[in-house]
């Protein structure tokens, strides 16, 4: 990948090696995980052995090194949503799309994902989903909620 | 010109150059503390918690590495009460029900006193010591292995997973790397797990000398910093 | 807005302030925090705007958008002022009602009001609440009163006074002084004496000083640094000033976690609009003192809420905790003294210098000063984030604030403290919220997040949850820690699926010691907590798994099957159609019945049917 696309979120950032957290996050929002060849421009650019980048992106939850589904179904497991039953919505999203967490269904449309706590614990079990929340999950409505974007998916390529 | 700070390990008046550490001091003085990750001339980095001692501090006893202790003028040190041997014997009978493949982690889990093993065994290659990686980082400073991910995913590994061109080739990381060294009766595949314990005669002329150095085969085994 | 270039200035912005909105009575008060944000209350205040336009009153009532009120269940929540009447559960085709009968009309909108669940009876303004009442809201009630994206509400309330005052009248060592006789002590969990530390950092040697917010609250369940940072981070910021200007640092950073967009947003425009104003940078107000502030977000790593870590990461590597034989307030952020403390600390540092350590520790018991906040959750009737005096009891936070137990279950325990804490019957709820009181009955206050649970919770499947917790988030450097929590956690999952044995609780115990007094850090040091708490009140939970084979709760998915109650099942077919296993075979309007062999226990059934028709056997 050309440099020129990493350009504004290298801008300022030069040669500043403590900086790698805050460009690695700018970099995970513009291509949805850490690609190699960004990661061996951050080395140059900011002056950070290459080792030491891919340590640091392979560290952090935030980091995928992969490739992630056009849409991202975050799970809050945290103890509150627990004891409200949130490993169901766990078994409900990785049985109806077959894939384990951390891992993009096939056709490239989902990734499932644990998150350890979103702090809107009164409202678990809670559900996050490109940016939006969704409380009192039920496997039910999750169901539904997998459908839904299954189909704006399908839509999608169909009109592509 | 050396400062000297003098100390008490194990009720005994050490002198010992500023800058150092309690572990260092004790291995030059022939006090036996049982270690892993320490190497002598590489960073300590206090990871294996085997060469922990109490610290007595303020009237109460502090566990601590003492590869990461400096000393201080008057620091009082004790490396082998009860609670520190059965510490220390609980945490390497962790590492070797991890990795028994190994003569270096068998011989210092029984320098360390493990005599059963708790826990279902299983055939780990690595131990994360980190030997590899900080000889890589700093002695050629070639930095082409390090840690990668977290917790129990935590390994080592190249960037990317393949060897760079940087990798100078100097095998330092092989010859430090406690898992090279092959169990006396020969390695121990899967299902053949077991806590060697063949230095019994090592082990008994360790006991009778608890906290002093024998010049055994069991620190021979595990590159003990006196032999290096 | 030009630059307050002294304290005269910033009293004169002030009052003029407060004389402009002098004549606006009517205020509309919506919360936007990330609570009600999920309940949808972004739809409810574009509805009331438009609504006020709409009504030509735009410029007539005030709308103001704030923060966390910390009833979140009851979101999206409204208050009119005058009156404090509140209203829960809004939604976007309220806002024409709350216009026209509340605000023009004074008169109540009867179904928007909050009903209370012990009595049945509405409640109209906030104070009758019965769950606000028995709180002591000291730093959540400022809340209602900011929108955080506005410094002028900050300053109407009497913002940055404390830190006038401070500038203008005290020395650093008076400062120190002040906060040591408060007798705050950290509210991130540790409990550490705020005062002992900046004393320590002021004296460490060095020109260059640190301070630092640390916003990565990691414990799941709790999210009172959330509800601060985003609903009043100007009150951070000036606690952050004050502690600055004690021990002299000139830099700050405030570290947010990743999983806080809202917050680093809120607290990103508070920097940008104190800079404006000229309330951080040089020559803060003319005093001569110079600080600034740089936002650093967290990476999605539990453990760099430890302060090494923390600072690990802001220096830009992995969040690997090291040794702390020399403390951080001398060698801290680039090996500089530092001072780390928790949101909730920094935002207890205002009032304390404006109003005197006598008044803060007026509050409390003996060892534990001031009020905490508390975020309470799981299984009664009133969840939510509170605030009370640190010494009532956890009866007083369950029953009067709680509202007891959800459904008539019984209440089994409370968790307290997150993966460090542990868990306390019922028989313990005398226990005050007090930092040794609860660290000597095995648990500790932590950050204040307090989970109850019922007798549908299992304390092993509760003890096995943390340690899976732990051993996801631990950085993994040190072996108690790394070995130590899988072998906990390899033995506890034995337990909870059956093939645990005696000798193996024995083990457990034995390797829970070694890990709590071998690990590198806090995280580690504090993994055996849950377990050594469930093991000392609930162990006839452990061995009913052990020797009877048996769950007590009915949740330890081996140890349990799931039976079709003929008497209340309709045959609606609901559950055949939600089992992923296809284990459930039944025709319309027949019973349904659940094969043993396919079934997994995962329990999707048992929460899809409407008719509790599925049985734990």
């Amino acid at each position: 990948m050309p440099s020129p696309t990493l350009d504004p979120i290298l801008e300022g950032r030069r040669s500043q090696p403590h900086q790698l957290i805050e460009v690695l996050q700018d970099v995970q929002s513009l291509y949805g995980y850490i690609p190699e060849e960004a990661m061996r421009c951050v080395s140059t650019e900011l002056g950070v052995p290459l080792m030491e980048v891919y340590r640091v992106a392979s560290f952090y939850k935030a980091f995928s090194l992969k490739p992630r589904g056009k849409n991202v179904i975050t799970m809050c497991q945290g103890t509150a949503c627990h004891v409200r039953g949130a490993k169901l919505l766990l078994n409900q999203a990785t049985g109806q799309l077959g894939v384990e967490p951390g891992e993009m269904t096939p056709d490239g449309l989902f990734t499932v994902q644990r998150v350890n706590c979103l702090g809107a614990c009164a409202l678990g079990p809670v559900v996050t989903e490109n940016g939006s929340y969704y409380h009192h999950m039920t496997p039910g409505r999750l169901r539904g909620l997998i459908e839904s974007l299954r189909h704006e998916g399908v839509e999608e390529t169909a009109h592509a | 010109m050396l400062r000297y700070v003098t100390i008490k390990i194990d009720g005994a008046f050490i002198r010992a150059p500023r800058g150092t550490s309690v572990l260092d001091t004790a291995i030059e003085y022939g006090i036996c503390i049982p270690h892993l990750c320490h190497v002598s001339g590489l960073t300590e980095i206090g990871a294996c918690r085997l060469c922990i001692v109490e610290h007595e501090v303020a009237g109460r006893a502090r566990v601590t590495t003492s590869c990461t202790l400096s000393v201080q003028e008057g620091m009082v040190v004790w490396t082998n009460t009860d609670k520190i041997k059965r510490l220390r014997r609980n945490i390497a009978e962790l590492l070797v029900a991890q990795a028994p493949n190994s003569r270096a982690i068998q011989d210092v889990a029984l320098r360390c006193g493990v005599r059963e093993v708790r826990y279902p065994f299983r055939n780990q290659d690595c131990v994360l010591c980190g030997r590899c990686v900080r000889a890589c980082a700093e002695i050629w400073q070639a930095r082409a292995i390090g840690f990668v991910g977290r917790g129990k995913e935590r390994r080592v590994d190249y960037p990317f997973g393949r060897r760079p061109d940087f990798c100078k080739q100097c095998n330092y990381c092989v010859q430090l790397c406690p898992m090279t060294i092959t169990p006396c009766e020969g390695p121990m595949k899967n299902g053949e797990e077991r806590l060697c314990g063949n230095c019994e005669s090592q082990l008994m002329a360790a006991e009778e000398n608890p906290d002093g150095c024998i010049w055994c085969q069991l620190g021979e085994g595990f590159q003990c910093g006196r032999y290096v | 807005m030009p630059e307050l270039g002294s304290f005269i200035d910033l009293e004169a912005l002030r009052e003029r302030i407060v004389r402009e909105r002098e004549p606006l009575r009517n205020t509309l008060i919506i919360c936007g925090g990330t609570g009600c944000q999920a309940s949808r209350s972004r739809a409810v205040i574009e509805a009331v705007r438009e609504e006020l336009v709409r009504q030509g009153l735009q410029d007539g009532v005030r709308l103001r958008v704030t923060g966390c009120h910390g009833f979140c269940e009851q979101g999206p929540i409204a208050v009119v002022e005058p009156g404090r009447t509140f209203y829960c559960h809004v939604r976007p085709e309220d806002a024409a009602d709350i216009v026209s009968e509340t605000i023009l009309q004074g008169r109540v909108v009867e179904r928007l009001l909050y009903t209370d669940p012990v009595t049945g009876g509405k409640v109209r303004t906030e104070p009758e609440i019965p769950f606000y009442m028995a709180q002591d809201r000291q730093l959540l009630s400022q809340n209602r009163l900011v929108d955080p994206c506005v410094i002028d509400d900050y300053l109407a309330i009497g913002g940055y006074s404390a830190l006038a005052r401070v500038l203008a009248g005290m020395s650093r060592e008076d400062v120190i002084r002040e906060i040591q006789s408060s007798g705050l002590r950290g509210r991130g969990g540790g409990g550490f004496p705020t005062g002992r530390k900046w004393a320590e950092c002021h004296e460490a040697p060095g020109d260059e000083k640190y301070v630092i917010c640390n916003a990565d609250e990691g414990d799941p369940g709790a999210y009172m640094d959330r509800c601060l940072l985003e609903g009043n981070p100007h009150l951070v910021l000036e606690g952050m000033m004050i502690g600055a200007y004690a021990v002299g640092a000139h830099q700050g950073y405030v570290y947010v976690r990743n999983e806080y967009p809202l917050a680093v947003d809120h607290v990103r425009t508070a920097v940008r609009q104190a800079r404006e104003l000229g309330l951080l940078g040089p020559n803060i107000l003319g005093s001569g003192f110079s600080f600034d502030v740089q936002i650093s977000r967290g990476g999605g790593a539990f453990v760099c809420g430890e302060s090494t870590a923390l600072m690990a990461s802001l220096e830009g590597k992995a969040g690997e905790p090291r040794p702390k034989d020399i403390h951080t307030v001398v060698d801290g952020l680039w090996h500089k003294p530092t001072v780390l403390n928790n949101v909730e600390t920094w935002a207890n540092v205002p009032s304390i210098a404006l109003q005197g350590a006598a008044w803060f520790s007026a509050k409390g018991s003996p060892g534990s000063k001031g009020t905490k906040i508390l975020a309470l959750t799981g299984r009664i009737k009133n969840t939510g984030l509170i605030e009370v005096a640190m010494g009532t009891p956890l009866r007083t936070v369950v029953h009067d604030i709680g509202g007891g137990a959800l459904n008539g279950k019984a209440i089994k325990a409370v968790q307290t403290g997150g993966p460090s804490g542990g868990c306390l019957p019922v028989d313990r709820f005398d226990l005050p919220v007090d930092f040794d009181a609860l660290a000597q009955a095995g648990s500790m206050v932590g950050s204040g997040g307090i989970v109850v649970m019922d007798e549908e919770t299992c304390m092993v499947d509760v003890a096995k949850y943390f340690l899976a917790f732990l051993q996801d988030e631990s950085c993994g450097k040190c072996v108690p820690c790394r070995l130590g929590i899988d072998r906990m956690l390899e033995i506890v999952t034995d337990i909870t699926e059956g093939r645990g044995t005696l000798e193996q609780v024995e083990l457990l115990e034995d390797l829970a010691d070694t890990v709590g007094q071998t690990a590198l850090c806090g995280l580690g040091k504090t993994a055996a907590n849950p377990v050594l708490s469930t093991l000392r009140y609930f162990r006839e939970e452990y061995e009913a798994h052990i020797t009877e084979n048996r769950c007590p709760a009915g949740v330890c998915q081996a140890l349990i099957t799931y039976v079709v109650d003929p008497e209340k099942c309709t045959g609606c077919g609901v559950c055949l159609r939600a089992c992923p296993h296809g284990a459930i075979r039944g025709d319309k309007k027949q019973i349904h019945e659940i094969d043993a062999l396919l079934c997994q226990r995962c329990g999707i059934c048992r929460s899809e049917c409407k008719f509790q028709a599925i049985r734990v056997h």
